[in-house]
């Protein structure tokens, strides 16, 4: 998927957490992230596999199922205040029956 | 199921003058009433008279505070109640909330306790703010802007006494909640058919009233204002959004933004349900299941949304259902969706 959607999503990300940091558009088609001298790395991942991302945070490379759990990875990482909360969506069919 | 009109308010702003009326007009009978006091010796519900077809219940305490066991004890005995005979057979429920109370701590009750999502189901929020002092509480009381900010409908009581209403009272409340239509008391009179269509649930025909639940009318530009760190404005999407992506929308903004998602209700087109939209509504990190219209309520069939925050950028909300909607297009094999 475009590498400019998953940008601005992340850049938007940081402004929705009130974290003053950057998003860079790498040649080799990551994206890569720093704030408060923590540096991120989100890459699509090798294809074939089950996971759709790659998370490098700090050297250790971790896998994501979504661009949900990037996010996850990412705030987690960032944002040592963030405690999610839990979700509660209640079960429902996705379409109408 | 019985719709509930939630009727909430700072203290003093003509809750009870407005209900009192209301219980007086035909459309209003067979009503059930709760009021909600805060301390131990309740005085609104000596003030409100019922009709011999509806009947007053009363709750003491802050009803956000221990709406878990008074709230839900209440409706519950309501219900058994009338499938008893043992009380006239409402069509409709009043929660009159306290002047302090916080209204959403009530809303996640009514959308999530069980036997409430059996029988029950919102039937919308309408705030009062008097006239004479409603800025002045707003500047001081900051549960007070929650309570506009919450609102499906601001009636504005006692600008009999003010005179006209007053423009920056007016002004304020438009920025706090652009979407909720600003209806006006003359000493607590107002039109019952105005409060009906306040939420999801129109009794009249037994149907979602999307377009006034959305706050839609003749204009329906929605600016981005703020007060006191509260927004409000409206994502819209021309594009069909994937149903998996928008689970995956409701569950990121319940699991990031919390308390700080106020408020969030729209109507969005379903890329697998082409002619039936979903009516998704939350408040804070609760949401309803999404309900499914029957058909689209006009022509318009992008999908819209109207956001109530703290501190949430509208662009953060947009570039999520984008890439959420990317993504799930592309794992299932279909071309890219998005704006």
């Amino acid at each position: 998927m475009s590498q400019d959607l998953v940008a601005e999503l992340l850049a938007q990300s940081l402004v929705a957490w009130r974290l003053a940091g950057n998003v860079r558009r790498m040649a080799d088609g990551s994206l890569a992230l720093s704030y408060n001298g923590i540096d991120i790395t989100v890459e699509p991942a090798p294809p074939g596999g089950p996971f759709r991302w790659m998370v490098t945070v700090a050297g250790r490379r971790r896998p994501a199922v979504s661009l949900v759990a990037v996010l996850r990875q990412v705030r987690t990482a960032l944002d040592p205040g963030y405690a999610k909360n839990n979700v509660r969506v209640a079960v429902a069919p996705l379409v109408p029956s | 199921m019985t719709p509930v009109l939630v009727l909430t308010g700072f203290l003093g702003s003509g809750k009870t003058t407005l209900l009192r009326h209301l219980l007086r007009q035909p459309e209003f009978s067979r009503t059930a009433v709760i009021i909600n006091e805060f301390g131990e010796i309740g005085l609104d519900h000596d003030l409100v008279e019922a009709s011999d077809d509806s009947f007053i219940a009363l709750t003491t305490g802050c009803l956000c505070c221990k709406v878990r066991d008074d709230l839900v004890a209440t409706l519950d005995d309501m219900l058994r109640r009338r499938a008893q005979g043992r009380v006239p057979p409402f069509t409709r429920v009043v929660i009159e909330t306290s002047g302090l109370a916080d209204p959403a701590p009530i809303l996640h009750t009514l959308m999530t306790d069980p036997i409430m999502a059996e029988y029950l189901t919102l039937g919308g929020v309408v705030t009062s703010v008097d006239a004479v002092t409603g800025a002045a509480t707003l500047d001081r009381e900051a549960v007070s802007i929650k309570q506009v900010a919450l609102a499906d409908r601001l009636v504005l009581t006692k600008s009999d006494l003010a005179g006209a209403a007053p423009p920056e009272l007016l002004s304020r409340l438009a920025r706090l909640n652009v979407a909720a239509p600003l209806l006006h008391a003359d000493h607590g009179r107002i039109d019952p058919q105005a409060l009906f269509g306040a939420g999801q649930y129109d009794s009249r025909d037994k149907s979602f009233d999307v377009r006034s639940w959305l706050g839609e009318g003749p204009d329906e530009h929605l600016h981005h204002p703020h007060d006191a760190d509260i927004q409000t404005y409206a994502v819209v999407r021309e594009a069909p959004i994937p149903a998996v992506a928008l689970t995956l929308l409701l569950e990121t903004l319940a699991e990031h933004c919390g308390a700080d998602l106020l408020r969030l209700k729209g109507i969005v087109n379903i890329r697998e349900s082409p002619d039936r939209p979903a009516v998704i509504h939350g408040v804070q990190h609760v949401f309803h299941a999404p309900t499914w219209l029957a058909r689209w309520p006009s022509d318009d069939r992008r999908s819209r949304m109207v956001v109530i925050t703290r501190g949430i950028p509208q662009g953060w909300i947009e570039a999520l259902i984008d890439a959420l909607a990317a993504e799930v297009a592309e794992a299932s094999g279909s071309q890219t969706l998005g704006a």
